[in-house]
């Protein structure tokens, strides 16, 4: 069992080094620092997302509203970001706490209601959505202050913002996940849910718990997005939560829950922006990009299921 | 759980009932004219039903606007709605050429004039207000053309692929790109509307080009700030020109600030005063324009000042 897991976990790392090697033939700059930089910066944004949603997924659920939440909360934040407004820690403190609270939210619609996650976050998406193009009026919110622009375009000792961000985030994820109770928790309930409960797990606290970090890592997406682009976009993060979902289940997360890993997501997440940045470098039509990814994310799900009927 | 359902399905035919029992009122006297807008996410389409609104005020006719939010079956059902409630005209901001034709046919056949702003329908409409979107990326592509002095490598950033608009502007820059052989197009791509795709996109650009970009041409000012950030980062706006197609707040304030150098404005305030006039015409038959354009104009620094409010 170990070893298969492990196996997977080197199988896509394993593929994310061969397209690597395939890019850096192909195109002199691939493999240049500029580029890599710039890879990184791009895909902080879905990592966040992707490793929230692996906290998700695992227990067994799935959050579609993430897109959503990140025009949102990035639309909040925006409305208190413009110069000479607050102090740049106002906006950051409304963009995390909404992002944390919608997601609370439905972690207790989810569990409270019994009601499929699938459909519950379809319906906070279409709200969260609607929200933010009311509070913006439809509008996108510029001018924002230079500080808080920072965030996503700024830089410590050479370093992008966005990637140190990344990096603390993938840390802080990675033992939450792996080294305390509730990462073993959230692990028991996606395994075995009935198993978990009659353990004594209080399944919709560990619920709740998990789609609470998915809001709060969404609500750090929307501040990169937004001061990134420099503008709070109501429509912006379309189509995000799908892009989450699949660097999660590239990297070995299963959808039937109790398994997957943050640092599979990270290399998940990667492969997807090295896929998308390759292309780009060789000018090849996104068509065939959209074809490209399709194809990998169903290549990685019929390996995870070939890999769980080898287990049972 | 149920009894909430309940609740909100009470709200919503309240809510309903009270914007027909709105509009059964004013239809003793006052003209009164359906709008299927497009989708109400985007910034210029907004503007549009905004500046359509003000005209109505002023005129004293009654506007029942919807979002069609960008699928042309909602706005087919929209209409047949507005003709169920026998508005005395329709305006319709098209969500596709093909599959919003069918609205057309319908308000026709219901004899309630329609009118298409901003966008066309195979289907002729009993008029159309709007511009030319061929027109605008021509004016920008003549932009780029005479401040590279007929010779340099371009890259376009499309908008989304197989949109009305993304044709026809792209059909406009290669029609001013056929006049100018030394000026290449050496990249183009998508970035479906959207400014963080664009800055990715010609971040990577930039990894394979660097300096041979000598212009970027986005079909909308989103991308276009999207690439002039990522010009920016990587010190070379200097260097790059950049041009968008709208004229949004944002693009226009860059403008001033010498940060993007040219946009191509669209009259939304002619567009939608025009339809609504045009309406107006039509329902008192009188004369009117059968195809009312309004022209795009170009934007640069020289005169910002007169679009910017």
């Amino acid at each position: 069992m170990q070893l298969i897991k492990q196996i997977r976990q080197y199988g896509i790392f394993i593929a994310f080094i061969i397209i690597c090697l395939l890019l850096s033939f192909l195109s002199s700059q691939f493999l240049s620092l500029s580029n890599w930089t710039i890879i990184i910066t791009q895909v902080s944004i879905n990592s966040l997302l992707a490793f929230g949603v692996t906290f998700v997924i695992i227990t067994g659920g799935i959050d579609l509203s993430l897109g959503s939440l990140v025009a949102l909360t990035g639309v909040m934040a925006a409305l208190s970001a413009h110069p000479d407004d607050y102090p740049v820690i106002v906006p950051i403190l409304i963009g995390l706490t909404a992002g944390l609270t919608l997601g609370a939210f439905n972690g207790f619609l989810i569990t409270k209601s019994k009601i499929a996650p699938f459909i519950v976050t379809l319906g906070t998406m279409t709200i969260a959505r609607g929200l933010a193009l009311i509070i913006s009026k439809g509008r996108p919110i510029s001018n924002l202050s230079d500080s808080f622009n920072f965030i996503g375009g700024g830089e410590i000792f050479g370093i992008p913002l966005p990637i140190i961000i990344l990096v603390v985030v993938f840390i802080i994820c990675s033992i939450l996940l792996k080294k305390t109770i509730l990462g073993r928790y959230i692990y028991a309930v996606g395994g075995n849910e009935q198993a978990a409960r009659a353990s004594g797990i209080n399944i919709n606290k560990v619920k709740i718990a998990a789609y609470t970090i998915c809001g709060f890592l969404a609500g750090l997406a929307g501040l990169l997005l937004t001061s990134r682009v420099t503008t709070g976009q109501p429509n912006a993060g379309a189509g995000f939560e799908l892009d989450a979902i699949a660097a999660a289940v590239i990297g070995g997360t299963s959808t039937n829950g109790g398994i997957g890993t943050i640092s599979g997501t990270l290399i998940g997440a990667l492969l997807i922006g090295v896929i998308n940045n390759g292309l780009d470098l060789l000018n090849v039509s996104s068509y065939y990009q959209q074809v490209v990814m399709g194809t990998i994310i169903i290549g990685a799900v019929v390996l995870d299921s070939w890999n769980q009927r080898n287990n049972s | 759980m149920k009894l909430k359902l309940f609740t909100v399905f009470l709200i919503i035919t309240f809510l309903t009932n009270c914007q027909n029992s709105k509009k059964a009122e004013n239809s003793e006297g006052k003209i009164v004219i359906g709008v299927s807008m497009l989708g109400m996410q985007s910034e210029y389409i907004v503007n549009l039903a905004d500046e359509m609104q003000k005209k109505a005020d002023e005129l004293g006719v009654e506007l029942i606007i919807v979002d069609a939010e960008k699928s042309s079956l909602k706005q087919i059902e929209q209409i047949e709605s507005f003709i169920a409630q026998k508005v005395d005209a329709i305006i319709m901001n098209p969500c596709e050429v093909e599959a919003s034709s069918p609205a057309v046919k319908k308000a026709l056949a219901a004899q309630i004039p329609i009118i298409n702003v901003n966008s066309e329908t195979t289907v002729m409409p009993t008029a159309f207000v709007g511009s030319n979107d061929v027109e605008s990326a021509r004016i920008a592509m003549q932009f780029i053309a005479e401040k590279l002095g007929g010779k340099g490598n371009i890259v376009m950033v499309n908008g989304l692929m197989g949109q009305a608009a993304q044709l026809q502007r792209e059909q406009g820059a290669n029609d001013i790109l056929k006049e100018y052989p030394n000026l290449k197009i050496i990249a183009t791509q998508t970035a479906e509307w959207d400014r963080a795709k664009s800055m990715d996109l010609v971040q990577n650009w930039i990894q394979t080009y660097g300096t041979k970009i000598n212009a970027v041409f986005a079909q909308n000012d989103e991308m276009a700030m999207g690439a002039t950030k990522a010009l920016q980062e990587a010190g070379l706006k200097d260097k790059v020109i950049v041009i968008g197609i709208d004229a949004i707040a944002d693009a226009l304030q860059a403008v001033k600030k010498g940060e993007l150098d040219a946009t191509v404005f669209q009259d939304s305030k002619k567009q939608g005063a025009g339809a609504i006039e045009t309406a107006i015409k039509i329902v008192k038959k009188q004369p009117f324009e059968k195809n009312l354009l309004v022209p795009f104009q170009l934007v640069t620094q020289k005169n910002i000042n007169d679009f910017i409010k």
